[in-house]
């Protein structure tokens, strides 16, 4: 019988109109907000919110609370209950005998808030399958559930993910032979050791780490101009992945790297990748818009709490004030954006960089000169059909327009044949010279950064004030700068104002990369955790908060937090130690599949491996692999890649101009990161929007995949030089499945293949199912 | 019944959040988005204002206007600007619409119009944002993606929802206008052009035997799909293939306009330079709905009717490019019952200024966020309806006001969903495309 019929019978005829009204939206399994009205018990259960009764405590109901409009958004969606009905509700729920509803959620905060203790490993039954304290965790959460693990997978599987995980790219036929016959009993841990200490380690790495901070090389909005030394961002990202920065010195660099220890102006283009609306209408809150935006990303990023709910008001769910909020901008109040003159590293190649920039400066100067001289010429051409002085500025005025249509659409007079040529010449000119310019900016020695606001340009920090519904215009509270207060332990800080440094953003850092921040290690561990598993302990990696997911092994998320922190913040270890587990090493198959799916369909408690589709960058950086054409030059100035003519033509404050066709072959994370302009292939298989930080990308499955690596230029493309490839093969079916897969054709495979050119053999190779995921 | 089990793409995470399709009955099934970018201006369109006549070329005093959103163009003195266009009355509801657009104005009597939409910011980006994700920043789900994340796709072998751009001049920020921001990338817009291969890489390379490709793939990943039955996404994976297949068939057949009667090319102005634009992209949006594709968005060229520099000579020319394939459009889904079932919006990011800066030869109109004039047709609004009045000057709207969020929850009101519950776990809270929620117009339906 359900609640509200009970309430019917016993209380007031009412009281249908409740059921009613809440009914359609809050019942069986897919009931909204996880709360389901079916009985007393799945309302004193509750949702995501916490009980939404507590018998004898109307006025500490949700129930109420959300009916009444003191929660928004007010209950039912779009209605009001009328104050009748609401007397009603509160008089039935006071006359319930008061009972201790005990909140799982507090439980959640309990833990989170609380830096981890010493986590004793757990004892296990099976202990001739643990390989490392990892798998005691996971098979003790097994074990008592009376689930075992997945075999181990086989070598050739193994071998792929760990390529896959690590490098972002399939190991070559050679590689996987090698390591198939290889008997060393550590032959695994050494392939490992050999991924961690490749180059292209960083390059897969780093784009985690770009998709979390919304690394992207233009300002977004209208003009969406380039930011054309960003990359050095980026590649300063791949360079502290391969050098195994430790985290909490990574972390400090991009808060604080011109107050810090470990000196890095490069690094703190992590504050700039918020869009830039350049040519805003107010400035005022074009600044209030960038601090909002790092006081948000600095908490999902680094803390895994969405700080920024708190923006117009206290956080609904976490522990978060309206106050907090603001005192966590203050950190920032101080800052501006700059581009600083920061000289290239070694690492940076600052000999080429300089003797690029010193040839497309002059290539542009000398672009320019022809320019004046044919513009001179088209000016004497004008005079000599015409006199007219005002038509003549016209003219001259109309040659900056964006392009020859344009100028044909503005003055007809040049559609005539004999302007033809000469015009097209002079845009060509033109465009060579802004291309050039383009190139050499490219390779200035600017970092895209912040700065402190100094004497005497600013003699004062600006001051902060908690907004009211984040309204610039609604100045309420003075605050100082201070940490989150629901951490326990952590006083507001006080840095006092020292010159040009005023040293808030290094405060900041060191309460965030420290070991006793319970956050920062927990929330890194599990972001690493996901990028091996497909997903998280906490499945939502940027929301540790209340209204976030409950961690599955919440001991084991922390032993290993203690570990990343004992073991110096190192990210490299914290992979092997992932990867050489038993719980990694599992199959995506377990013997008993039907059974667990049945119980564990999301495999929380992971009794296999997961299977994970291959990136947008990966996929498009195997393909290139396999083909053999992928150019692995590293670092530098962005590539631009071709995009349709009709397209190109429509951008209206830039031009496009795209890389060499040997740039366009290198890896994906160095393609050009224009908001307004992404990379059509990449933005088809799920690759972030550059706007947002993108903690997770999703895994769709839509048709225009399937259109575009079927007909696709890469694939068809590819193909061809993979069919070249395999030329002097002397079985090319039998080279063609080892380099795609890994292994060889069987024979109903080898029979399909042949009907088929080598080239159409690879562009269904590289359309299977098995090339796209990994299991 | 549950149209969400049409969604154009399968994944397991998207199944997993897919509830109940509409949350009440549905007024239309479709909606044809008429983007008018650059912002049309209300004064010269629907919203006639005599008093212009006698202040017309009088210095206007802005003193005691709050200056924020547009601080540079009230910097200046300005003076008023009348419009150059008449106005006369149409139709039953006896409308009264300006002679740029003499093509609409017979079709009067199909429009709901509203005079009062306000929006948040005077800047075009920023706008265009609004009009088409709700917010003024970036990374916002557009509204064809909320309502494809909604409702799901009426049709096997098409696209949900299609975005039709003028490629002269994309609207700014390109296909983040009718990107899926935050939603799973199934509910972004496709791109469809009025060429050859209107949906990037449809076509099959020609010198291929792709027949026996076809036949090789299925066959890989059949069998591999057999030994790992407990995956879904590898089967889900194989299915989109065949969508794709169909596409390719169904697409050229869907947009083939070769084979359209004379009378309707002439209708839609195909026969004309001037509206062959958008006007062929209208008829494609008549014949996607028709083959049940759930939102169409046809846009003008990025900022066409910003009309800063000179309202006539501006005006005189988008409304040329647009007028007729528009009136065409409502006849033709008229004519073939569709309209009832079809939703069509038109509006632009903003309105546009009753003044001009002093010192102007040709009189243009700035931005103004404080009202436009939109209309609805179809779909449920009542045809010849008129809701908004704005001060006598048509620099605000003073009476019944509404904002952009309000025209789209009216847009997802008539499609069957509400906004306050059309929402989007993200970021740490329910996101909407409505944000706090919008109001319905009520007056018009």
């Amino acid at each position: 019988m359900s609640f509200w019929l009970i309430l019917v019978l016993a209380q007031d005829p009412l009281l249908p109109i409740l059921a009613k009204q809440c009914g359609t939206c809050h019942t069986g399994k897919q009931a909204q907000g996880g709360l389901s009205m079916d009985s007393i018990e799945a309302l004193k259960k509750g949702g995501k919110h916490g009980a939404a009764l507590t018998p004898g405590l109307s006025a500490e109901s949700l129930l109420v609370q959300y009916v009444t409009g003191e929660k928004t958004p007010r209950m039912p969606l779009g209605g009001e209950l009328d104050a009748k009905a609401v007397s009603e509700l509160r008089a039935a729920i006071d006359a319930m005998p008061k009972g201790a509803a005990v909140s799982k959620r507090d439980a959640h905060l309990d833990w989170l808030l609380k830096k981890p203790g010493a986590v004793p490993v757990p004892v296990v039954a099976q202990k001739s399958w643990v390989r490392n304290p990892i798998d005691a965790f996971v098979l003790a959460g097994l074990e008592k559930q009376g689930m075992k693990p997945a075999t181990e997978a086989s070598r050739r599987v193994l071998l792929r993910r760990i390529y896959f995980d690590l490098i972002g790219v399939p190991p070559s036929p050679e590689e996987m032979k090698n390591f198939e016959a290889d008997t060393d009993p550590l032959a695994y841990e050494k392939a490992i050791d050999r991924l961690l200490a490749d180059s292209r380690y960083g390059e897969r790495w780093g784009r985690h780490w770009l998709d979390l901070v919304r690394y992207a090389e233009s300002d977004g909005f209208a003009i969406d101009g380039e930011r054309p030394t960003a990359w050095r961002y980026r590649d300063y990202v791949i360079r502290a992945h391969n050098q195994d920065k430790p985290y909490n010195v990574f972390v400090q660099e991009q808060l604080a790297g011109d107050e810090g220890k470990s000196k890095n102006q490069v690094a703190l283009g992590f504050y700039r990748f918020a869009p830039w609306e350049a040519d805003a209408n107010s400035k005022k809150l074009l600044r209030q818009d960038f601090l909002n935006d790092i006081t948000s990303t600095v908490g999902s990023v680094f803390l895994g709490m969405t700080t920024g709910c708190a923006q117009c008001h206290d956080h609904k769910y976490d522990p978060i004030s309206h106050k907090d909020y603001y005192r966590m901008q203050a950190f920032f109040a101080g800052t501006a954006i700059a581009d600083l003159p920061v000289g290239f590293e070694e690492a940076e190649r600052p000999k080429e960089m300089r003797r690029k920039m010193r040839e497309h400066e002059d290539a542009a100067d000398a672009g320019q000169a022809e320019l004046d001289r044919q513009k001179e010429a088209l000016k004497q051409k004008y005079l000599s059909l015409n006199k007219d002085e005002e038509g003549l500025k016209k003219f001259l005025g109309k040659l900056n327009t964006r392009n020859l249509f344009f100028l044909e659409q503005d003055l007809p007079l040049v559609k005539e044949p004999e302007w033809r040529e000469p015009l097209r010449r002079y845009f060509e000119t033109r465009d060579g010279v802004q291309r050039e310019q383009e190139l050499a900016r490219r390779h200035q020695a600017i970092a895209y950064a912040i700065r402190d606001v100094a004497p005497p340009a600013a003699p004062e920090i600006p001051d902060t004030y908690v907004l009211t519904g984040g309204d610039l215009n609604a100045k309420g509270e003075k605050v100082k700068a201070g940490f989150l207060s629901c951490v326990a332990g952590t006083e507001p800080a006080e840095i006092p104002f020292a010159g040009g440094s005023n040293g808030l953003r290094l405060a900041l850092s060191d309460w965030i990369a420290s070991d006793q921040n319970p956050f920062t290690a927990r929330v890194m561990v599990n972001r690493i955790w996901q990028r091996h598993w497909g997903e998280g302990l906490v499945r939502t990696p940027s929301d540790f908060g209340k209204n976030g997911d409950v961690p599955s092994h919440p001991e084991l998320l922390d032993w290993m937090a203690n570990e990343f922190i004992a073991k110096g913040w190192s990210l490299k270890t914290m992979h092997k130690l992932m990867l050489t587990s038993a719980t990694y090493r599992q199959a995506s198959v377990n013997a008993e599949q039907a059974t667990y799916a049945a119980k564990d369909p999301m495999n929380r408690l992971l009794w296999r491996m997961n299977w994970q589709r291959l990136d947008a960058e990966v996929l498009r950086d195997s393909i290139l692999s396999i083909s053999g054409r992928l150019n692995p030059e590293m670092g530098g100035p962005p590539v631009v890649f071709d995009v349709p003519a009709d397209v190109a033509q429509g951008f209206e404050f830039f031009k496009w101009f795209p890389s060499s066709e040997e740039q366009q072959r290198r890896r994906s994370v160095y393609l050009l990161q224009r908001r307004s302009v992404l990379l059509p292939m990449a933005e088809t298989f799920d690759a972030p929007n550059l706007s947002t930080s993108c903690a997770r990308r999703l895994t769709t499955i839509v048709a225009p995949q399937a259109l575009t690596l079927l007909n696709g230029a890469l694939t068809r493309t590819e193909a061809k030089h993979f069919e070249a490839r395999l030329a002097g093969a002397k079985d090319p079916v039998n080279e063609a499945f080892w380099l795609v897969l890994g292994r060889g054709p069987t024979a109903e495979e080898r029979r399909m293949s042949e009907k088929l050119s080598l080239s159409s053999l690879g562009v269904v190779l590289f359309n299977l199912n098995e090339f796209l995921f990994v299991e | 019944m549950n149209r969400r089990q049409f969604t154009f793409g399968l994944s397991a995470a998207a199944l997993s959040h897919l509830e109940a399709g509409t949350h009440h009955e549905a007024k239309a099934d479709a909606c044809i988005f008429l983007a008018m970018l650059g912002g049309v201006s209300q004064i010269d369109t629907f919203d006639p204002k005599p008093k212009l006549v006698d202040l017309d070329g009088k210095i206007m005093d802005w003193s005691k206007e709050k200056k924020t959103d547009q601080p540079n163009l009230f910097a200046k003195p300005r003076k008023f600007v009348a419009s150059p266009f008449q106005f006369q009355k149409y139709g039953q509801s006896g409308r009264e619409v300006s002679e740029l657009l003499p093509h609409t104005a017979k079709m009067v009597d199909e429009l709901a119009i509203c005079r009062s939409v306000q929006s948040d910011n005077g800047n075009h980006p920023a706008a265009v944002f609004q009009m088409n994700t709700g917010f003024i920043i970036p990374g916002n789900p557009s509204m064809g993606a909320w309502v494809t994340y909604g409702l799901g796709t009426g049709n096997k072998n098409l696209p949900a929802f299609v975005a039709m751009p003028d490629f002269r001049s994309i609207p700014f920020s390109g296909a983040q206008q009718w990107g899926s921001g935050y939603l799973p990338a199934e509910f972004q817009g496709t791109v469809l052009r009025a060429t050859n291969e209107p949906i990037r890489d449809l076509a099959s390379p020609s010198n291929v035997d792709t027949e026996a490709e076809r036949e090789a793939l299925r066959g890989m990943n059949g069998n591999f799909a057999q030994l790992r039955s407990d995956y879904p996404d590898l089967r889900a994976r194989m299915d989109s293939y065949e969508l794709a297949y169909r596409m390719q068939l169904e697409v050229p057949r869907v947009l083939s306009i070769d084979a359209e009667p004379e009378h309707v090319k002439e209708a839609y102005g195909l026969n004309d330079p001037v509206t062959a634009s958008f006007g062929r992209r209208c008829l494609m949006a008549r014949k996607l709905v028709e083959a049940g594709v759930r939102f169409v968005e046809v846009f003008t060229p990025s900022q066409s009717w910003d009309a800063h520099g000179d309202i006539r000579k501006n005006h005189e020319k988008n409304a040329r490019e647009t007028d007729k394939p528009i009136a065409a459009l409502l006849a033709d889904l008229k004519q073939r019952g569709m309209l009832k079932k079809t939703l069509v919006v038109y509006m632009g990011e903003f309105g546009r200024t009753p003044d001009t800066p002093a010192d102007q030869a040709t009189p243009g109109r700035d931005h103004n966020t404080r009202c436009q004039s939109m209309w609805f047709a179809g779909g449920g609004m009542k045809g010849g309806s008129m809701i908004g009045t704005t001060d006598e000057i048509g620099h605000k709207a003073v009476e019944n006001v509404y904002h952009m969020h309000d025209v789209h929850a009216t847009i997802l009101h008539q499609m069957g969903l509400n906004d306050m519950r059309l929402t989007y776990y993200f970021g740490g809270r329910n996101r909407r495309l409505t944000d706090l929620g919008g109001r319905l117009i009520k007056e018009l339906v």
